[in-house]
């Protein structure tokens, strides 16, 4: 340490203590078990300091070198105290790894899935909480810039009705998850200029009969599919079982789209991309 | 009042009940519907929205129910006869165990086949009760003196904590998605919004009641004591297998069609032993017609009670068996 | 006239290279006949029974019907001819008398017959034959141990077979309904003119009614033939190595054994 002359401003070496606090704070050994917070902690900067994630992440490429340790369900409680983390990012239901990392003293985040907004908050919050206050706030910034852009490009057009379906089984009409009234599904759809067919429900997920389907007349059936590729038989193969539906307006019209690819609604730093692919196919 | 008299007075009532139930069924739902648009022929088809929510939507659904429910609570007649004892289910043999192995698989390995229009889970469902049965019937003939029991009995049982344990262990290796399915399926569903798969399960189903029409006075018989009924005529290996084969494929057939619906095959011959008495001659088909009436009005509260929201339809029995039971023995003591 | 039933020489084991439990035995019943097999546990009592009945088929020997092998006859014609009643019968549901006693039916009719009014009036014959008319309606699980057995006795009839063989008829009964079964049985026999045979280990019991003995040990026949004959001091105590007093009782007419010691093998 340097030797002054005369004392420093005292504003100065409050500045220079907090910041020296701060970084003696900073986690540096970070564990992440829910994907789209990794996908956060990489995007506000915080890549570096993570050490382990979850046996699902696969973004950023990054992550695919660290080691993994369990998942939502199984979570490596060993492995995970034995990388020596002084953070650990955790889902709400994790109950008992939560109650072990506080027996073990080791500081945990709680993250729950919430709304779109809930995504933003939790940049900002995890900026605070790994040193990267700044580099959050800009990408919590860009990220609700590039929402209310398609906000904008969808405002004052017609809402359509849409249905907006996450899961089924394969080659039948039967299970039918849908996105309910709450959750980010359905603010995505929301931004992206739908009107959410089962909006009065107030659950983020619900199982629809084809009752409900022909009921709720859904002028949109947007369905999400992870595969990576889908070619011109596999897309008719996928749309084929809706086609008994034909008095639903969405079928009727040849509006049963599917939009497909990994990672199309994870809620982090690439849920843009989600919204835009709603907007595209809901605007054209 | 002559006993076969009596037997046609009994089962004809049922009958009407299950009938009346059957066509009431799909004009009531969550969605009020016009009858008379839904059977107008003038309108198209594409255009005429209550024509397919009776169609589309509920009537496969109510078909599905009824055959579902007719199935569980035949094979479960049998069953409880072939065992000699009123609590054995379809599922006690190992039968929906393998048949949920099977469904398991095919969501784990990503199946996604389509034969003559059934997909993946239910062709897996019915390929792994098949299997089961083929074990289970194996191990229980492996004594030269033919079907024994006792031995059927455990090795069902056996077969089924085995295949429990498998499920468990694929569930935790499957991902999430997957795992959810997989439970979901489990839970039962009848909303199969086609005739194809019903069509494909009533082959297997009318083969089955064909065996069980023949076995009604044996299964009497057999519940008086194998050493007399072979004393009168009986061939005890004979009955025991046919009625083994004839209730573990009616049960694949219907698991497949709905997954493993849980209570029927057992509520419904009680309830209906307690009506009519135990002779299988009315038994087995009055479960039959009480059944799918039963399992047909489940699936009515399954999708109107708390609409929006289905509520799967093995949950409805179960909430219904749970305190059934109860109150039975309740009743007993 | 060629005997009811004749088991000629028969032997059976029940699985390859067992022991023996039936070892050379010959039984003949004429029509009329109201023979007892008697022995101790493990005779082979039971298994002869099965073997007479057409349950099992002897692993050498062969057993008769009027001349015709038994183990040629369809198991319904071998019921049409030879009806059993078990030493228990548990059930496992809940039926009427009548119901149990129709089922006796069941050999003479088809797959999808339905009793015919002919066949309850025999089924009401069964019952009123054994005295258990008023029982008809009643659920067998709240009879009596005697009227039990009295149903399942009607249940045999019923079957209109010219044989009944009986295991244990009243091992499990208190003495007052031992009476009365065994009185309904010579009943049957002498008024009715019904052939029977009686397995049992009860002395007394094949000493009132029957006949004709057929002693048992080990598989093998002691000795057989008319009561009076077979039934010695000295067949009990080969039977069951018990010294006994045997004579016929002024009270009841017929023979009675009185245990007095037992020998120590």
């Amino acid at each position: 340490m340097r030797f002054f002359r005369q004392p420093p401003p005292l504003g100065g070496l409050f500045v220079a203590i907090f910041v020296v606090a701060l970084s003696a704070q900073s986690p540096k050994r970070i564990i992440s078990l829910v994907p789209n917070v990794t996908e956060i902690l990489f995007a506000i900067g915080a890549g570096p300091q993570v050490v382990a994630v979850s046996n699902y992440d696969v973004e950023p490429p990054e992550v695919r070198s660290l080691p993994t340790v369990g998942a939502l369900v199984d979570p490596d409680t060993e492995k995970i105290i034995s990388l020596r983390p002084d953070l650990v990012i955790t889902y709400g239901s994790q109950t008992d790894l939560q109650a072990q990392l506080k027996r073990a003293a080791i500081p945990f985040f709680d993250y729950r899935h919430g709304g779109l907004d809930h995504i933003m908050v939790t940049m900002r919050a995890l900026g605070a909480r790994t040193g990267h206050v700044e580099q959050a706030e800009k990408v919590a910034r860009d990220l609700e810039a590039a929402i209310n852009a398609v906000r904008t490009r969808v405002a004052g057009k017609p809402r359509p009705r849409t249905l907006l379906v996450f899961g089924r089984e394969p080659g039948s009409l039967r299970n039918i998850y849908a996105s309910a009234g709450r959750g980010f599904l359905h603010d995505m759809l929301v931004v992206a200029g739908g009107e959410d067919v089962l909006t009065d429900v107030d659950r983020e997920s619900a199982q629809v009969s084809t009752e409900m389907i022909l009921a709720r007349k859904p002028d949109v059936i947007l369905e999400l599919n992870a595969a990576t590729r889908l070619n011109e038989a596999d897309l008719k193969a996928v749309v084929d079982p809706w086609m008994t539906l034909s008095a639903v307006p969405a079928v009727r019209n040849k509006r049963v789209i599917i939009l497909n690819g990994p990672g199309l609604t994870v809620p982090g730093p690439r849920v843009v991309d989600g919204i835009e692919k709603m907007a595209n196919a809901l605007h054209p | 009042m002559s006993i076969r008299r009596r037997i046609a007075t009994v089962v004809v009532a049922f009958a009407v009940f299950a009938i009346a139930v059957m066509i009431w069924a799909p004009t009531v739902g969550s969605t009020p519907i016009s009858l008379a648009r839904a059977f107008d022929r003038s309108i198209p088809w594409d255009d005429n929205v209550d024509a397919q929510i009776f169609f589309v939507a509920r009537l496969p659904r109510v078909l599905a129910g009824g055959l579902v429910g007719a199935t569980l609570a035949a094979a479960g007649v049998v069953l409880q006869a072939l065992l000699r004892n009123p609590l054995a289910t379809p599922f006690t043999l190992g039968v929906s165990a393998g048949a949920s192995l099977g469904a398991m698989l095919a969501v784990s390995a990503r199946l996604e086949l389509s034969v003559l229009g059934i997909t993946s889970i239910p062709l897996a469902s019915f390929a792994g009760s098949l299997i089961a049965t083929a074990i289970v019937y194996a191990l229980a003939s492996s004594q030269r003196r033919g079907l024994s029991t006792n031995v059927l009995l455990l090795a069902g049982v056996t077969l089924n904590a085995f295949f429990s344990a498998v499920i468990l262990f694929v569930q935790y290796l499957a991902d999430f998605a997957e795992a959810l399915r997989a439970i979901r399926w489990m839970m039962g569903g009848l909303d199969v919004a086609s005739y194809v798969p019903i069509i494909a399960a009533i082959p297997f189903i009318v083969v089955s009641f064909g065996a069980f029409a023949m076995m009604t006075r044996t299964l009497n018989l057999l519940s008086v004591g194998t050493e007399a009924a072979a004393s009168r005529g009986v061939d005890i290996v004979g009955a025991q297998r046919l009625a083994f084969i004839s209730a573990s494929l009616a049960t694949g057939a219907a698991v497949s069609l709905g997954g493993p619906i849980g209570f029927i095959g057992i509520i419904v011959p009680h309830l209906v032993r307690l009506i009519v008495g135990s002779d299988h001659r009315i038994v087995l088909p009055a479960s039959a017609l009480f059944g799918a009436a039963f399992l047909v009005l489940c699936d009515l509260a399954a999708r109107t009670v708390m609409s929006p929201l289905e509520i799967p339809v093995g949950v409805v029995t179960a909430l219904i068996g749970g305190p059934f039971f109860l109150w039975l023995l309740v009743k007993r003591s | 006239m060629s005997a009811l039933l004749w088991a000629d020489n028969v032997s059976f084991r029940y699985a390859a290279g067992a022991p023996l439990v039936v070892d050379g035995v010959t039984v003949r019943l004429d029509d009329g006949a109201l023979a007892g097999i008697l022995g101790p546990n493990g005779s082979g009592k039971t298994t002869l029974l099965r073997l007479l009945s057409g349950t099992r088929r002897p692993t050498s020997g062969r057993v008769l019907v009027r001349d015709r092998p038994l183990g040629q006859l369809s198991r319904r014609e071998a019921a049409r001819q030879i009806a059993v009643v078990p030493q228990e019968t548990e059930l496992a549901f809940e039926y009427r008398a009548i119901e149990i006693v129709l089922m006796g039916r069941h050999p003479h009719l088809g797959v999808f017959t339905v009793e015919g009014p002919d066949d309850v009036r025999i089924a009401e014959d069964a019952l009123a034959a054994t005295g258990t008319s008023h029982l008809a309606d009643r659920m067998f699980h709240e009879l009596s141990g005697g009227e039990k057995q009295r149903v399942v006795i009607a249940a045999a009839l019923a079957q209109s077979a010219n044989l009944l063989l009986l295991d244990e008829p009243t091992a499990s009964l208190d003495l007052g309904y031992q009476l009365e079964v065994s009185s309904l049985l010579r009943r049957l026999n002498q008024e009715h003119g019904v052939t029977m045979a009686i397995s049992t280990h009860d002395l007394n019991l094949a000493a009132s009614i029957c006949r004709e003995l057929i002693l048992m040990r080990d598989g093998r026949v002691l000795a057989a033939g008319p009561t009076a004959e077979v039934l010695t001091p000295d067949n009990v105590k080969r039977l069951y190595d018990v010294e006994a007093d045997v004579q016929v009782n002024d009270a009841t007419g017929h023979m009675t054994v009185v245990p007095v010691r037992r020998i120590p093998s």
